[in-house]
Parts: structure tokens; C-alpha cells; sequence
């Protein structure tokens, strides 16, 4: 009980609300279901949460199912369901337990299987994936769960960015890397049509956009404000901050979300309210999933007056006006060319450091930005898209900045389970 | 002679002699067992003589565009006999066991002699560890080709941009401009290659093959580190010296196509002959994947490089959806398969699929439930890129042929 209730004095309010929201996530794609309303399976990060938005598609986060019946302990069954069609363990494991999840609903006839966590997941009307954003399961998890529901149609959309070379500026290429997102973009939108009967509405889709930049900065705003010592708010919570962005960038809701969470940590700061007792170490959570199943841990670095209050993990947006836009009209091109800058916003600091590269220059501005003391690094086995390149990170951050304490950890599935190493 | 020998006397031999094309004298299987056991070791010869390499990861590098630039293009391989030692400290070990093994013998020295790499964007393996390569295997020359993982006029459109940035990027690095011309004379020389090879494929088709799955595999790793045309004249060779093999036996073997990504070894093909089986087709990416269809002679070429290796080699990190339904789907994603099981009257599949690889992984229960749908058993295994784990593959790939042989009593 003690435990608990230092947990609830030390995460922020607007952390409390998020398994609310992603509840209601879910309600919200059973529920459409029910009534008839389209939806689709999507992956956060998508690049094109504005689209859907617009035209009133209902997401069905398949990941994020995945999470929650990880959460719940119950992904094992839906693992050995997937394994006993020779998905390989060593695959990324949100894809594989979703896919053991709807080769079982397919084995019921589409009945959802028995005692699904949160009711379920909507089976979808349609599948989004994306060819880069931002790993291979987007693009092949679509493929292989269609093995199991054959009438649902997919469509992968290709969203690239310029990759980063030290004897290039990444402007000079830009050009066709945004004329290509915008055609992608559009085919996502043509494919909706087809599969909803409904046209898009490019006033709204112009409003969204809109929203989405002012979510971006804000976001941005609230989390900066965990520069201040003692930090407000640490990585612990962020893991849970971070749903309204990756899972509904595209609703007011989530600006709300983070306006309110401005206001709460301006609060906080100006009680000088720290997320730990005695604030001594602060850490950069440099890269990797967060072990799900123990989210608690951050409680114990805190207990130790060490604080995370800022990490690269899920931190997808940046400042408008640091991403040096244009002004453009097309919200298409206004939506693929804020993410293509975003990608590449670490390289110009990259060309000026020599030996550095763009992730390493994003670590670099967060420590000295947020004045970090040490960098934790954590793997997750299977999803290569995060974890691979991290040993690199880590050699070129000491090589071209300084000799900065790194620790690296990392979890594994053990069986059904996860174990931490 | 050893290959120790054969390289110090590839150093000593004139810039003159050792650039010219080894003679075949009716040897071309001798050759080929020789450029298999020591790959790249005619490759190390032409860059003493002043010629210039390239290293490239994977079937989606165009070596086409390579080649236009003045290189010789070598496909970088592993060795699953060597294990892995030096690579643990820079490269993480969730990535594709084959990338890592390449990795390490790239630390150890053996890809000495090239003067760059070109790393395409095939899967998360290979794009999230291309810096890796860059910090801990400096070369002159690194290059990142963002392949889109889609077709469809948009990304053919996007693709052809990056090759020709991809072209400026060597032009300048050379300091030389590659003409329309060195890219048709590229384009035709690879197409010729590719005929070759398919009219040697074809030597598999009879009762009895005229080429074991084992020379044939060994052909396939010898032509990734060869100028295309020494490549072309040593399959030619080999057909030649093949056309005039006897068959001495009236049994038909049981035949076998094997499948999966990066096999670059005979360890599996050698598993599954020593039973009296014959791998007698293939669907590998040193292997078939690249030589079932040629690239189209389009008024500027880099349409139809960028055209075939989108739309015309079957990898699984491409996806293939023309909007059709999920069996029409299938067809594009492995029609090829079906073609191949009939034309090489294959009686049972092997699918090889490596650890943590995403792209092959993520396809096994419909590449497999499609093979079955033709009538035909398919046994699919996953592995490491390590030939200690041979025995237990050894095993269970005679079992299977042995269950298959009794099924044909
Ligand atoms: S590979 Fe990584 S980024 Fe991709 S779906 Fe899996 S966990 Fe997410
Ligand atoms: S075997 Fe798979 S993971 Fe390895 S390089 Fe090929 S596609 Fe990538």
C-alpha cells in the first residue's frame, strides 16, 4: 500500500488519465463496430493520423492491443496461438500476438476469443500499414494477418525520408521525397474512399492539420518544462503521456491532454515539486522500449533520487518553428513535410560535429538541454527498428561529446513471459 | 592449389596479367569450386591491378548502376563455418544472424579490398545497422539506397530519383561521369547474364539433372564476386561441360527446391543431396530471384533498372498488392513458386528462414499454405547463419526425406 500510494504522489494527474483514454480507445473501435462505422487497423506513428481523422475512420491500434495484453499478463496464449502457425519468436511480439490473436478469431468463425482482454479488438474494415514508417511488421504485419481475415483489404502507403549523409545536405533531395509522401498520402486517401464510399473533406482535413502543429508544440512546450530541477515529471510517466500523441495525434482530445498537462507541471514547478524526494541524478532514457511489465522501476531509480525527466523513446514531434516549414497550402504537404523534417532534423548538427551522427546529436541536445548526469539505454528483444544501433549510439556519444556514465539494459521474453537482464 | 598460394601469386602476377580474365580451358567447374572456396579472391586480384571494388548487401543493389560506374560489384556474404567473434561489441545480436556473421568477417579482413559499400534499404537488419557498417568497417565509400518497399508508378517514380542520386553520389566520388551508354552496356551485360544462368537452370529440368544442387549453389556464390562478363563466360562454361555429362542412372531423384533469403552455402543443399534427394531449383536471393526476368531496355535505363527491381525480383520486402483480392495477391507474391514447382518437376519444398528476420518470418504460414495448396509438402525450418546448428537441421531434413522418399514406394 505504501509503494502505491508514493506511486500516486509522484506520478502527474494527466499520467493517471491515460488508461481511461486508452480504454476508451478501445470501446470507441468495439463500439463502431457495432454500429457500423468503418474501422481499420492502423500503427501509431502512421504519418497519416490526420487522414483518418477526417474522414471519421474509427483506429483499431493493433500494437497497442498487443501491449495491453501484455500488460495483463495474457499475451501467451495468443504467442503460442501465433507460434503454432511457425511465427518465428524471434519476430517482433505486438505483431505475433496479434496475429495469434486473429488466427484464433478466424479458427471461431470471427467470434473474439475467449476472455479477450478489454473485450477485444474490433475486427477491421480495412488495414493500414506504411512501407519505412517506421519498421518492417508495418508493412508485413498487414500482409500476414490478411492470411487470416482474406476479405479484409490493406494498404500500404510509402512514406520515406532522405537518409542522412555526411557529403550531403538532405534539401537537395527533398524535393522528390516530398512529392513522392504526398502521392502516397494520397493513395491512402483514394484507397478510403473506395473501401467507405466517403469523400474526403479537405476543410476538415486543413482543420486537423492545423490542430496536429499546435499538439506538436505543445507537447513539445509541456515536456520542455521538465527541464527545471527538480524535474516534475520523469520517464516513468511520459510512457503513459505519451498515448494522446502516438495513438490520437489527430483529436482535440489530445491537444487538451497536453495543455492540461502544461498547466499541471507549471504547477508542479512552481511548488518546486520534483518527482523525487531528493533529486541527485538525472538521466537521459537514450533508447528502446520501456519494459511494459515494470513500469514501476522508474519508482525505484526515484526512491534513489535518480530521475529521468527526459527520453528519446516516443518523443515523435518537434517544434514547428525549429522545423523550418515553409509556408504551403496542400495539407498533404504540409503533413508529409513536417514528419520529413522531422526525421531529419538531427542532421545539420550531425555535419557540424564531426564523427557525430543524427541520434547521437539528438542525445547530446538532451542532455545538455535537461542537464543529464548519465544515459540509460534498455533493448527489447524483437523489435530490431528501436534497438538496433544503440551499442553504436552509445560509442559515438562518448567518442565525439564525452566520457558520460551509460548503462545498458535490457528485457527478454522468457516463455510466455518477459524477464529483465 | 590453396588460396593462400593463389593470392600471393595474384600479387606478384603484373597489373597486365592479373587483370585479364582467368582462361577456362574447359575447367569451369574446377573454377568455380575454386572463386566458391575462396570467395573473392579474384576480386582481391583485380583490385592489386588497380581495379576498383564494390561491396553491396543484398539482391536489391542495383549492381547494374555498380558496374556503369567502373566497379566490379561483390556481393558481400558470410560464412556460417566461421563463428562469430568479433562483431558482439558493435553490431546487436537481434539483427539478422547472416548481417552479423557478414559483419564479422568483414571486421576480420576479408572484404579487404573493396573501396566501398553499398547498403540498400531491404530490411530493419540492414538499414538500422548501415552506420554500424560505416563506423566500425571504414571504406572510402558508403552509400544508403532508400529502396521503397512498394511498386506502383508513385514509387517507381521515387525510386528512379534515388538512383540517379544514388548515380551522382558515384560520379562524384570517381570524379567521373557514368554516360547513358556505360549504363546500357551494364544493362545488356547483366541481361546476358541472366539469360546464361537461365539457360543453365535449365539443365535441371531432365529426369536427371545435368547439375548437381551443390555446383549449381556454388556457381550462384561464385558469380556475386566477378566482373559480370568473367561471370557469363563461366556459366557458359559450365553448361557446356555439364551438356556432356552421361546420366548413368534410370532413377529419378527426388526433387527439391529450396527457399529463403540469403543462402549463400552448399551446407543445406549438401544435407539434402547426401540423402539421394536433388535440389534441382531454387527460390534464393543469390540465387533464382535475380535471374528470372530481365531488365527492359527503356530509353533512359535507370526506368528500367528502377523498373525490375521493384516489379520484377521477388523478395518479401517488397509488398505486392495491385488492389486484387487476397488470392490474387498471392499469385504476385508467389505465382513465381508455382512456375518453378511445374516447370522443374519439384516434389517438395525447403524453406529456410533465418532468425529475426522480419521480411521472410512474417510470410511463412502463406508461403507455406501456398506450396501445399499445389499439392506439394513443404518443410519449413528456421535456423541460424551457423553450420554448428547443422546437425539438428540435418536431422529433421532427413526425416523429411526420408518420409517422403517412403511415400514414393
Ligand atoms: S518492430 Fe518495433 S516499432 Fe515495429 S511494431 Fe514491433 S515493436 Fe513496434
Ligand atoms: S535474411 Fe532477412 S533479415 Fe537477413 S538480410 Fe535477408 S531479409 Fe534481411
Amino acid at each position: 500500500m505504501a509503494e502505491e500510494r508514493k506511486q500516486r504522489m509522484t506520478a502527474t494527474a494527466a499520467a493517471a488519465k491515460v488508461p481511461k483514454m486508452v480504454r476508451a480507445n478501445f470501446t470507441a473501435n468495439l463500439k463502431a463496430k457495432e454500429e457500423g462505422r468503418p474501422v481499420a487497423f492502423s500503427f501509431i506513428v502512421n504519418c497519416y493520423d490526420e487522414i483518418l481523422r477526417a474522414m471519421d475512420i474509427v483506429p483499431a491500434w493493433a500494437e497497442s492491443y498487443s501491449g495491453i495484453c501484455a500488460a495483463k499478463h495474457d499475451a501467451g496464449r495468443f504467442l503460442e496461438k501465433a507460434e503454432s502457425q511457425n511465427f518465428s519468436r524471434s519476430l517482433c511480439t505486438y505483431a505475433t500476438c496479434g496475429l495469434g490473436f486473429e488466427y484464433w478469431r478466424n479458427e471461431l468463425g470471427g467470434e473474439m476469443p475467449p476472455n479477450a482482454p478489454w473485450g477485444g479488438i474490433a475486427r477491421p474494415d480495412f488495414i493500414l500499414g506504411t512501407g519505412q514508417m517506421l519498421c518492417d511488421p508495418r508493412y508485413k504485419w498487414p500482409q500476414a494477418v490478411q492470411h487470416y481475415m482474406r476479405d479484409v483489404p490493406a494498404y500500404i502507403g510509402g512514406f520515406y525520408w532522405p537518409p542522412y549523409d555526411e557529403n550531403m545536405d538532405q534539401r537537395e533531395v527533398e524535393n522528390y521525397y516530398l512529392k513522392y509522401a504526398v502521392e502516397e498520402l494520397k493513395g491512402v486517401i483514394a484507397f478510403i474512399e473506395k473501401q467507405t464510399q466517403r469523400k474526403m473533406d479537405w476543410d476538415k482535413l486543413e482543420e486537423v492539420t492545423d490542430l496536429v502543429d499546435r499538439t506538436w508544440d505543445m507537447f513539445i512546450d509541456a515536456y520542455e518544462l521538465r527541464k527545471v530541477r527538480p524535474t516534475p515529471m520523469d520517464t516513468g510517466d511520459a510512457m503513459n503521456t505519451m498515448v494522446p500523441l502516438a495513438f490520437m495525434l489527430g483529436t482535440q482530445e489530445a491537444y487538451d491532454f497536453y495543455k492540461d498537462l502544461y498547466d499541471e507541471l507549471k504547477d508542479k514547478i512552481e511548488r518546486k515539486e520534483g518527482v523525487a524526494e531528493d533529486e541527485r541524478y538525472r538521466l537521459l532514457w537514450g533508447a528502446g522500449l520501456p519494459p511494459w511489465f515494470a513500469l514501476g522501476d522508474f519508482q525505484y531509480f526515484n526512491s534513489k533520487g535518480a530521475v529521468f525527466p527526459v527520453e528519446r523513446t516516443y518523443r515523435e514531434a518537434e517544434r514547428i518553428d525549429r522545423l523550418h516549414l515553409p509556408k504551403l497550402s496542400d495539407p498533404l504537404e504540409r503533413i508529409a513535410l513536417r514528419w520529413m523534417r522531422y526525421w531529419t532534423h538531427w542532421y545539420d548538427a550531425a555535419r557540424k560535429r564531426k564523427g557525430s551522427i543524427p541520434e547521437v546529436e539528438r542525445l547530446i541536445e538532451y542532455i545538455e538541454d535537461y542537464q543529464i548526469d548519465g544515459v540509460v539505454f534498455h533493448k527489447a528483444f524483437s523489435c530490431r527498428t528501436w534497438h538496433s544501433g544503440i551499442v553504436l549510439q552509445a560509442q559515438i556519444l562518448k567518442e565525439v561529446y564525452r566520457e558520460i556514465p551509460i548503462n545498458h539494459n535490457y528485457y527478454k521474453r522468457c516463455g510466455n513471459r518477459y524477464k529483465y537482464q | 592449389m590453396p588460396a593462400s598460394e593463389r593470392c600471393s601469386k595474384s600479387s606478384d602476377a603484373t597489373k597486365k596479367g592479373a587483370i585479364e580474365m582467368e582462361t577456362l580451358n574447359d575447367n569451369g567447374l574446377t573454377m568455380v569450386e575454386n572463386y566458391y572456396r575462396d570467395y573473392g579472391y579474384r576480386a582481391r586480384a583485380l583490385k592489386q591491378a588497380g581495379k576498383r571494388i564494390m561491396g553491396y548487401i543484398s539482391a536489391a543493389a542495383p549492381v547494374e548502376i555498380i558496374n556503369a560506374a567502373g566497379f566490379t560489384p561483390v556481393r558481400i556474404k558470410g560464412d556460417p563455418k566461421e563463428a562469430v567473434t568479433k562483431a558482439y561489441g558493435s553490431m546487436e545480436t537481434l539483427v539478422c544472424p547472416f548481417l552479423l556473421n557478414a559483419f564479422d568477417l568483414a571486421l576480420k579482413g576479408k572484404y579487404d579490398y573493396l573501396d566501398g559499400i553499398v547498403i540498400p534499404h531491404t530490411c530493419d537488419s540492414v538499414s538500422r545497422t548501415y552506420e554500424v557498417w560505416k563506423r566500425n568497417f571504414p571504406l572510402p565509400y558508403y552509400h544508403f539506397l532508400n529502396v521503397p518497399h512498394l511498386d506502383g508508378a508513385p514509387s517507381l517514380e521515387f525510386f528512379t530519383q534515388i538512383l540517379k542520386t544514388f548515380i551522382r553520389s558515384l560520379e562524384q566520388f570517381t570524379g567521373k561521369e557514368i554516360s547513358k551508354k556505360n549504363l546500357d552496356h551494364a544493362v545488356l551485360a547483366y541481361n546476358e547474364l541472366r539469360q546464361a544462368m537461365r539457360d543453365l537452370y535449365d539443365l535441371r529440368k531432365p529426369d536427371q539433372p545435368l547439375i548437381s544442387g551443390i555446383e549449381m549453389m556454388k556457381l550462384l556464390v561464385a558469380v556475386k564476386a566477378l566482373p559480370v562478363d568473367e561471370s557469363t563466360a563461366l556459366i557458359r562454361q559450365v553448361s557446356k561441360e555439364v551438356k556432356e555429362r552421361k546420366t548413368s542412372s534410370s532413377q529419378k531423384p527426388l526433387r527439391v527446391m529450396i527457399a529463403g533469403d540469403q543462402i549463400d552455402d552448399t551446407a543445406l543443399v549438401e544435407i539434402i543431396e547426401k540423402t539421394g534427394a536433388q535440389v534441382v531449383m531454387d527460390d534464393i536471393s543469390v540465387g533464382s530471384k535475380l535471374y528470372y526476368a530481365d531488365i527492359e531496355v527503356t530509353h533512359d535505363p535507370v526506368d528500367g533498372i528502377a523498373e525490375y527491381y521493384l516489379e520484377k525480383v521477388s523478395l518479401p520486402t517488397f509488398y505486392r498488392d495491385k488492389g486484387g483480392s487476397y488470392d490474387e495477391n498471392l499469385e504476385l507474391r508467389f505465382g513465381h513458386l508455382k512456375r518453378f514447382i511445374s516447370e522443374f518437376d519439384v516434389d517438395a519444398v525447403i524453406l529456410l528462414v533465418y532468425k529475426n528476420c522480419d521480411p521472410y518470418g512474417f510470410e511463412v504460414p502463406a508461403t507455406t499454405s501456398y506450396i501445399e495448396s499445389l499439392g506439394k509438402p513443404v518443410f519449413y525450418v528456421e535456423d541460424e547463419y551457423s553450420s554448428s546448428s547443422s546437425s539438428r537441421l540435418k536431422t529433421r531434413i532427413e526425416a523429411f526425406i526420408e518420409m517422403l522418399t517412403q511415400e514414393r514406394r
